[in-house]
């Protein structure tokens, strides 16, 4: 017999065999591999197996997730955790904002008039990049910097996947993994940080839902806009004494419209788009430990708060320059956004926004901090009020509520163009900033597309049906 | 100001043109792949159909290409007509049957079907109803060498997620097995060898149940209208319509009973047991993390705590505590039941 021809039989007869050894060959393969590797550990490692009488980590998950006090102290840590958040970013916020704004720009128009630059480069470096980016740094930074700490101590405790576990039965409804409700959390702070932080759900499908669905959470850029706007359209609608809490109460209802529609885009979300993608659900629960506080605000600071930043900063610096150029370039005549705004215009009092609205979303895509300022400024621009704002291309916001209502009044809003503004807000593509993040997480062009046409078409369309019923009720 | 009307209109029309007519993957050209392939699809699922009666020792007519295909006479005579001339099939008389050229095309877009089943079994998350669906549009896109690399990328799988034998690179099969489970005897058991996936609203019905390949069924009763077995530790109850369905190979009598009736999900919290292995039903991804977890067949684990809406459930696995949904729990089998002392 030749070797040839012995290798042929050898060949046959494995071909023969491969129908006799079942279809878990592969499975049983790897069972005894890991109870080998298992059989030998238990050989050498030796195990108290005796229970302690005191368990503190016991002690501790009882009371997080029992029935009756697991959720008031989730709610109460979250409560404590945006108080300090809100309270404590104030004042930086308001240091950064007058450095910046009201003395580095003036004295940077200066020097360069002062070194003859032309009006045109000018503008476009100073009141288009610069302001961009200087009014990112400084409504974007201190919120980040105290929020992200806080959530990485409550993480770096153990505690946030017992939260998980609580709420685990309802985003498993929704075809979603409990750790959403961190990731949601953190988009509170800001969506970019919240997609990064999706990284914790390691089966696929959910990971993904869960980054799909983190811009429905209210990021630190909106709030400003929601309260605002709460404030100058429905909060004067109620009696004095009521405003505050009247306007409160629809920024609130606003957070939880987004959090339905967390729930329902992932349900929607799992049973179509994401069928297809493989999931594995587990979530292990870490023993408790003391937090390391210096090394968590280090990593905080450096992994979170100091990314995101760079990312808003390189993003805005162009999104300043096309604010800038939107409106000073002119075709025809009349500027560049006044066409864009006209063009706009028919469509947006369809849905109950404007053209301005429209127009600022989309040249203001790097933060939604700069939203309101460029609405601002377009608005200044497309009316043609004297004497009111920067001029051209330079944002600005009022100090006063009722400066910014005369000015929005003047382009024709109404309470509808509030309400829409204040839905659009929440329903709308996330930021560059975000996107480019999604991108970077997922590695996906398609996902990346998903995540800002899905949130857009649902603003299109719930504004589109309040216009129809706000008009229809004749108000 | 900067006045920029005309460049703006030069370069939209530039675009729109390129995205036409763009080399490859133009509208333009996607558009007359589709149309090309149709008329392939059409031969190949024919193929596909002359094969399996002569797996199965059926006689493939015109008649029965045009139910199995759900399309005219008239249009099917043509069909055949461009197999003959291709050399794929000859007809003696009334039957079809293929050449061995066309047998081994037949094999090839088998083989790329259950491959693309496995596939979507164990990577994805897509449900049983999903893959043959899917597989059936799968199979006429994988090129056999695609279809190669899919195979070794998974291990060389010998069977589909049915039970069904996967061709292998040389279009070798088994002999069929299997016997319908309506041919038991009461008492008997056997192990599930194969669902069959046609038609979807009897193969769905019999996922619903629960049944899987590789179950191991008892009969305990067999009358014209019923027919009761136990499985994994509950009794079904399924038409005999339906239960014809299911082909079963005997197991010998005398083979002891070592299937565990109870899962993981019966668990309270304070009680522990000890893991017997892990249902077929839980696949893929699934199954390779409740592995890595710890879950194997020997490991202690014990119910720690519930979460207060009452799922998912925290389980102390080899030191760790690992919450489970009950889904997950339920195809985790466990023996000896107890109090933690």
């Amino acid at each position: 017999m030749s070797p040839a021809n012995t290798r042929e039989e050898v060949l046959e007869a494995a071909a023969n065999l491969r129908w006799e050894v079942g279809p878990n060959l592969h499975d049983s393969l790897m069972e005894a591999l890991y109870t080998d590797a298992a059989r030998i550990t238990d050989r050498v490692l030796s195990r108290d197996d005796a229970r302690p009488a005191f368990d503190l980590d016991r002690t501790i998950d009882r009371l997080v997730t029992s029935r009756w006090l697991g959720f008031p102290i989730m709610m109460l840590l979250m409560a404590v955790v945006l108080w300090v958040t809100i309270t404590g970013a104030n004042v930086p916020s308001s240091l950064l904002s007058s450095l910046f704004l009201e003395t580095l720009h003036p004295a940077l128009k200066q020097a360069a008039a002062a070194a003859g630059l032309a009006w045109w480069l000018d503008g476009l470096l100073i009141d288009g990049m610069f302001l961009a980016m200087a009014w990112v740094v400084s409504v974007m930074l201190p919120p980040m910097a105290i929020f992200f700490p806080l959530f990485t101590l409550l993480e770096d405790f153990g505690y946030l996947p017992r939260v998980a576990f609580n709420l685990d039965r309802w985003f498993k409804k929704a075809g979603a993994h409990g750790k959403q409700a961190l990731t949601m959390a953190m988009g509170y702070g800001c969506n970019a940080a919240g997609v990064v932080a999706t990284r914790v759900i390691d089966s696929p499908r959910e990971r993904l839902i869960a980054t799909l669905t983190n811009n429905f959470s209210l990021c630190n850029g909106r709030w400003p806009t929601q309260i605002l706007i709460a404030t100058i359209f429905i909060g004067s609608l109620a009696p004095p004494a009521l405003a505050g809490l009247v306007s409160a109460g629809s920024v609130m209802a606003v957070v939880l419209l987004g959090v339905g529609c967390t729930f329902l885009v992932s349900w929607g979300l799992s049973r179509t788009l994401l069928k297809g993608e493989a999931s594995a659900f587990s979530l292990e629960l870490p023993p408790y430990r003391p937090p390391r506080i210096l090394q968590t605000i280090y990593t905080s600071l450096i992994d979170r708060t100091l990314i995101v930043l760079w990312r808003a900063v390189v993003f805005s610096v162009p999104a300043g320059a096309a604010i800038w150029l939107v409106s000073n370039i002119h075709l025809g005549g009349v500027s560049l956004a006044e066409h864009l705004i006209q063009g706009m215009n028919p469509f947006g009092l369809l849905i109950g926004l404007n053209g301005v609205i429209l127009l600022a979303y989309i040249i203001a895509i790097p933060a939604n901090e700069i939203v309101i300022p460029t609405v601002l400024m377009l608005t200044v621009l497309s009316v043609g009020l004297p004497g009111v704002g920067e001029g051209a291309g330079v944002m600005f916001e009022f100090d006063s509520a009722s400066a910014t209502l005369g000015v929005l009044e003047a382009d024709g809003w109404t309470l509808l163009t509030g309400i829409n503004l204040m839905l659009f807000s929440l329903l709308h593509n996330p930021c560059s900033t975000t996107l480019y993040t999604i991108w970077k997480e997922t590695g996906s062009v398609k996902w990346t597309a998903a995540s800002a046409l899905l949130p857009i078409a649902m603003g299109f369309l719930v504004c589109f049906c309040v216009a129809q019923v706000f008009r229809w009720l004749g108000g | 100001m900067i006045e920029l009307t005309g460049p703006i209109l030069a370069v939209s029309a530039a675009l729109a043109i390129y995205f036409l007519l763009r080399p490859g993957r133009g509208w333009l050209e996607r558009w007359r792949r589709r149309l090309r392939l149709s008329d392939r699809v059409l031969s190949e699922d024919a193929l596909k159909h002359l094969y399996h009666c002569e797996y199965e020792q059926r006689v493939a007519t015109v008649q029965s290409l045009s139910g199995a295909l759900g399309t005219p006479v008239e249009k099917v005579a043509g069909l055949v007509q461009r197999i003959e001339a291709g050399e794929l099939a000859t007809s003696e008389g009334a039957s079809l049957r293929l050449t061995p050229k066309g047998r081994e095309y037949a094999l090839r877009i088998i083989r790329a079907h259950r491959l693309w089943e496995r596939y979507l079994s164990e990577e994805t998350g897509l449900k049983e109803p999903d893959w043959h669906k899917r597989a059936e549009q799968q199979e006429h896109r994988l090129t056999s060498s695609e279809a190669d690399a899919l195979a070794a990328r998974m291990g060389n799988p010998p069977f589909d997620p049915h039970g069904d034998p996967i061709p292998t690179q040389r279009g070798q099969l088994p002999p069929r097995r299997g016997q319908p489970l309506t041919s038991l005897e009461v008492g008997e058991r056997a192990r599930i060898a194969h669902l069959e996936d046609e038609p979807e609203a009897v193969y769905a019905q019999l996922v619903a149940e629960g049944l899987h390949p590789l179950m191991v069924v008892q009969l305990t009763h067999l009358s014209a209208e019923r027919i009761c077995f136990w499985a994994e530790g509950e009794e079904h109850v399924l038409a005999p319509i339906v239960a014809a369905n299911v082909a079963v190979v005997p197991l010998p009598r005398e083979q002891p009973v070592e299937e565990s009736l109870e899962s993981l999900a019966v668990l309270e919290p304070g009680e522990e047991a000890t893991v017997v292995g892990l249902s077929p039903n839980c696949r893929g991804l699934e199954r390779r993390r409740l592995m890595d977890l710890g879950l194997l067949p020997g490991t202690v684990v014990t119910a720690e705590m519930r979460s207060p809406v009452g799922d998912p459930t925290a389980f102390r696995i080899r030191g760790a505590l690992i919450a489970l949904r009950g889904q997950q729990a339920a195809n985790i089998r466990i023996s000896s039941r107890r109090q933690v002392a």
